[in-house]
């Protein structure tokens, strides 16, 4: 007799999933009310087709499954890019300082970096790195084949590493 | 002998903790063997650290409250206010409103407007939610507490779903309907004959206290009576002296 969207099982797991949908929201738009307009779509969009589902399972991996494909269509369908500015560069100082500017890593040269990095290894290395996605459930998000994965991955995380290597120089633009 | 050289694909798994114990064996060999992959390696394990760290707390902030599950499955239920018109139509196809005709009321007197018109709203909100094979209550039979509350609360009026089980109908669930004076609540039940009947609620604080009144549509009958400033209109397919005698009963539980 309960409708299927109505089952708890399904919406507690919803539910617990959403503070990673908007986290994931906001490192893919890098603006807070943008990422919460979509995280928001996602959500209606889940409810629409909880009837779809036979069973429990994967219910983060299909949720950003569906939040993935919301974005993909924003972006064809307004022509628009996120911003490519790093995330919230007014917390660097207190990342900074939680940090501890000597880290093999500094909170302000990672998010630049990661701002840098073509959308479709960002998004992989996001969901593998940060949301803990397997390697099978981010080529399902991603609808592209496991190989794809592994490839982007292995770009984004090299190209991570010439980014934030202090040691070398930036490359110098030739005149 | 020399194990292979494990795949970068490998090292990533193991970075990631997604290698299988004789995967994680082998490169953990391999890197003690070669500094250039475990330097690699180590790199790729400080920024899946890095970024852990720099996007944790993102996921601790408190939701904002339109994005609480709450917030968007109020909202979803809240949506027939919007599908309004896609309900009206469905209400002229199975009565023929939308003329003054194929309405007419079963007695002497006049029925006040104010209950025809919540004879109307249950006869509509029926024929769009009983005939709904998959879906016809927003909320179970096993959500009965929380359909109470939502409904009272919307409509800032206290009610429950009455039990009828002893009039051989048990309760399916509900959910709030939406008419043109306001929220109602809608409360469904169903016979052994798997026929569907259902209790329409809507405060009304002007409405006098009546009997029960029949007014027939062109495919259905309904039910209404005022008590206490709230309405209730009941409709089932069924011959009006026996949804007369059913109406009855339901008021009396509704009472209890």
């Amino acid at each position: 007799m309960t409708p299927p969207e109505m089952d708890q099982g399904v919406l507690g797991r919803i539910e617990a999933s959403l503070p990673a949908l908007r986290r994931y929201a906001i490192a893919l738009l890098r603006n807070r009310d943008d990422a919460d307009d979509l995280v928001h779509d996602c959500v209606v969009r889940a409810l629409d087709k909880l009837h779809t589902r036979r069973d429990d399972a994967d219910v983060r991996a299909w949720l950003f499954t569906i939040m993935h494909n919301l974005f993909v269509s924003q972006l064809r369908r307004k022509r628009v890019r996120p911003v490519a500015e790093p995330l919230e560069e007014r917390h660097e100082d207190a990342h900074a300082a939680e940090a501890g500017q000597d880290g093999p890593l500094r909170w302000r040269d990672l998010m630049r970096a990661l701002a840098q990095l073509p959308e479709e290894q960002r998004s992989v290395l996001l969901l593998v790195s940060v949301e803990d996605l397997s390697y099978a459930e981010t080529a399902t998000v991603l609808d592209v084949p496991i190989g794809t994965v592994m490839s982007r991955l292995s770009r984004a995380r090299e190209r991570l590493r010439q980014l934030t290597d202090g040691e070398r120089p930036p490359l110098r633009r030739v005149k | 002998m020399t194990a292979p050289r494990p795949s970068d694909a490998e090292l990533h798994a193991f970075v990631d903790g997604q290698a299988s114990a004789a995967q994680r064996a082998a490169v953990q060999s391999h890197l003690a063997a070669d500094p250039e992959d475990a330097a690699r390696v180590a790199a790729w394990q400080a920024q899946r650290d890095a970024l852990r760290a720099a996007f944790a707390e993102l996921a601790d902030e408190d939701l904002p409250a339109r994005l609480t599950l709450a917030a968007v499955l109020q909202e979803r239920r809240r949506r027939p206010h919007v599908a309004w018109s896609a309900i009206a139509a469905a209400a002229v196809l199975a009565f023929g409103i939308g003329g003054a005709g194929g309405w007419m009321l079963r007695g002497r007197t006049e029925a006040p407007a104010g209950m025809r018109a919540l004879a109307r709203e249950a006869m509509a909100n029926h024929a769009v939610y009983a005939a709904d094979r998959r879906r016809p209550t927003e909320l179970g039979a096993d959500q009965r507490d929380d359909l109470a509350r939502w409904v009272s609360n919307r409509m800032n009026h206290t009610v429950a779903p009455p039990d009828l089980s002893a009039e051989g109908f048990q309760f399916m669930g509900g959910r709030l309907a939406a008419t043109a004076q306001g929220p109602a609540g809608m409360f469904m039940y169903q016979n052994a004959a798997g026929m569907r009947m259902t209790v329409f609620v809507q405060p009304d604080p002007n409405a006098r206290s009546s009997g029960p009144m029949t007014i027939t549509g062109p495919s259905l009958d309904s039910c209404v009576w005022s008590d206490r400033g709230m309405s209730t209109a009941v409709v089932a397919p069924m011959p009006a002296d026996k949804l007369r005698a059913l109406a009855e009963q339901v008021r009396r539980a509704l009472e209890s």
